[in-house]
């Protein structure tokens, strides 16, 4: 097992740049999710690391091997795509197979990864199946058990569970965690989902336009987004922005004065806060300010609020039983400690 | 149960099927009978007296033999071309994106647009000088051209079926691209190719316009039967016919499924 690490990728389909200078290290045994929204060049990205597209510029190193020109037959890798890409006309059993015939391994040695791999995945009992028979719950299974039989250096996936219902992704989401924990096999895994991004990963890399805009654990990706772009993307309902004053390096809502980790180049500085962050008070409460709620959506777990400050708009969550109509004013009070600043003008994250 | 509509269609249908099938039931019938009932009149509808008489007859005519075995290299070379030569160009137009490739696609059905009549003095004439006139390699030339705009667009959609990922998936796990082909991507063709293959027979072994202006002894038998039937005894022609069409009929039938697919019609 080994890392990756690529450098200053560069790609061009046609006049379009799809990654423009992307760097990225994945540690031993790490797992990594791509996450960003579609078009964002994070397939492409992984395709370059397998090998199915080359990069136009930038280098692929997996472990301290420079793999850039390799084909994906040398890279040691293996790939679990979308679709699963089962081999339709060979049994699960040879599927599983197939890379360690390639290897020409020995029938031993075929006999106690399919073994091994099939147990990992609990698919022991359809091995002598064809894929048409399997429902895409077990198709999913035998294409990972299938990447994990020739116990590669480095795990690819691109988007494995978007194909399956919304029960059974929760369900295969929890027991890829436990499988790839097991394995310890190095992953990068490649996602447009930022719940399964936040569930799965050790670290997060968020992609934009071709671009890695953030590289962090997930907690702090999720607290402190290094700009306006991965706040919004992260996060469902998204953090809110509030535009506000400076006043003698502080930043000022209503009564409220917030100390900033720095002072911003503008007259203006951008509060990012999460809903779950802005306690609710029916009455004025010291360190709070007022907003007019303007949609309630009873979500089961919590209640989703919809509120105005100065014409903008903002969302916060209150326990189900709170008592609460449009038209009412709440007295919000964010969380010290769970602010981020940013720059309103560039959208970058203040420097703390 | 059944409203107007359907009714109609369904006599309608049942009246184009009568309309092919009886004159095939008719030469099969009495391609199987004996002289006499050949030339009875009326005839009745089932075959009264079976015998192989008529087709012993047929068979017994000097150049018929020659002529069937004609036949049969001239489907076989076609056949063979037509999928080496069609299967890689289907192949690089499902899986490659190149320039003129929407030009190349035309182009493969214009072949089809110059009528052969005009085509088969010049291409007479060309083969006379090549030493190909009055082969059976000539004839294959002629026909591979025939049946290759079908071969090429059929393999194309045929490997388009075939989804990319698993040739990547293959290339992931140890493969080159010859492996992947030959492991994942040809096991999957191959009934599909099987079919474009039985077609590209089928093309040659009912083509008669090019076999006829392009051979001269060595017909093959619908070239030799256009020449021979009309001077011809009734047993004869119907024998003649019957062996024709049948090799035809098994073959589109063996592969209907296919054809289907291939001219868009959805699978089953």
């Amino acid at each position: 097992m080994s890392g990756i690490r690529v450098e200053n990728i560069e790609k061009l389909f046609g006049k379009a740049k799809v990654l423009t200078g992307v760097s990225l290290e994945i540690r031993d045994q790490e797992f990594v999710v791509l996450l960003g929204p579609s078009g964002c060049g994070k397939t492409t990205l992984l395709r370059i690391i397998a090998g199915l597209e080359y990069a136009d510029k930038g280098q692929v190193w997996i472990g301290d091997r420079e793999v850039s020109t390799l084909p994906p037959r040398s890279r040691k890798i293996a790939m679990v795509f979308q679709n699963y890409a089962i081999f339709p006309h060979l049994t699960v059993l040879e599927n599983i197979a197939f890379g360690l015939r390639m290897q020409k391994a020995s029938a031993e040695r075929v006999k106690a990864q399919v073994d091994r791999a099939a147990t990992l995945m609990h698919i022991e009992n359809l091995l002598q199946r064809y894929p048409a028979q399997l429902s895409g719950g077990q198709r999913q299974r035998v294409a990972v058990g299938r990447a994990l039989a020739v116990e590669p250096e480095v795990l690819l996936m691109d988007e494995p569970l978007s194909n399956l219902d919304a029960l059974l992704r929760l369900e295969m989401r929890a027991e890829l965690k436990r499988l790839l924990a097991e394995s310890r096999t190095t992953t990068l895994y490649v996602t447009h989902d930022q719940v399964e991004a936040m569930s799965l990963a050790d670290r997060i890399a968020v992609m934009n336009v071709g671009q890695l805009v953030q590289y962090d654990e997930p907690i702090r990706v999720y607290q402190e987004p290094t700009n306006t772009f991965v706040g919004g993307f992260i996060g469902s309902p998204p953090m809110n922005f509030l535009r506000l004053r400076v006043e003698g390096g502080q930043a000022r809502i209503e009564s409220l004065m917030l100390s900033l980790p720095t002072s911003p180049p503008g007259q203006e500085v951008l509060l990012g806060v999460r809903p779950e962050d802005l306690e609710a008070y029916s009455q004025q409460q010291p360190q709070s300010f007022p907003a007019e709620v303007r949609v309630v959506e009873p979500l089961g777990p919590h209640l989703l609020l919809t509120l105005t400050y100065e014409q903008q708009s903002l969302k916060a969550t209150v326990p189900p039983d709170f008592n609460i109509s449009p038209g009412q004013t709440l007295w919000l009070k964010p969380q010290p400690g769970r602010l981020c600043w940013l720059d309103p003008t560039s959208g970058q994250a203040l420097s703390r | 149960m059944f409203s107007l509509n359907t009714r109609a269609i369904y006599v309608l249908a049942s009246l184009l099927a009568l309309w092919v099938i009886v004159p095939i039931f008719l030469i099969a019938t009495l391609a199987f009978s004996d002289r006499s009932s050949v030339f009875a009149w009326p005839k009745g509808i089932f075959p009264q007296h079976f015998s192989l008489q008529t087709i012993g007859f047929f068979f017994g005519v000097e150049g018929v033999g020659r002529a069937i075995r004609n036949s049969l290299v001239v489907a076989s070379l076609t056949l063979l071309f037509s999928v080496l030569l069609g299967a890689p160009a289907g192949y690089a137009l499902a899986r490659y994106r190149f320039a003129g490739a929407d030009v190349y696609r035309v182009l493969i059905l214009m072949t089809r647009a110059f009528p052969l009549a005009i085509l088969a003095i010049p291409l007479a004439v060309q083969f006379i000088h090549l030493g190909l006139y009055d082969t059976p390699l000539g004839v294959a030339l002629v026909h591979t051209a025939l049946a290759l705009p079908f071969a090429v667009l059929v393999t194309s959609s045929l490997f388009l079926g075939i989804p990319k990922e698993l040739e990547e998936v293959a290339w992931t796990l140890g493969c080159n691209r010859v492996q992947a082909f030959v492991k994942v991507v040809l096991p999957l063709a191959l009934p599909g190719l099987a079919a474009t293959a039985i077609f590209a027979f089928v093309i040659s072994w009912n083509e008669v316009f090019a076999a006829t202006l392009l051979t001269l002894r060595e017909r093959t038998l619908p070239a030799f039967l256009l020449g021979a039937l009309n001077d011809s005894p009734l047993p004869f022609r119907f024998a003649g016919g019957f062996l024709l069409i049948v090799p035809a009929l098994i073959f589109i039938f063996s592969v209907r499924r296919y054809l289907f697919t291939l001219w868009g019609i959805a699978n089953r």
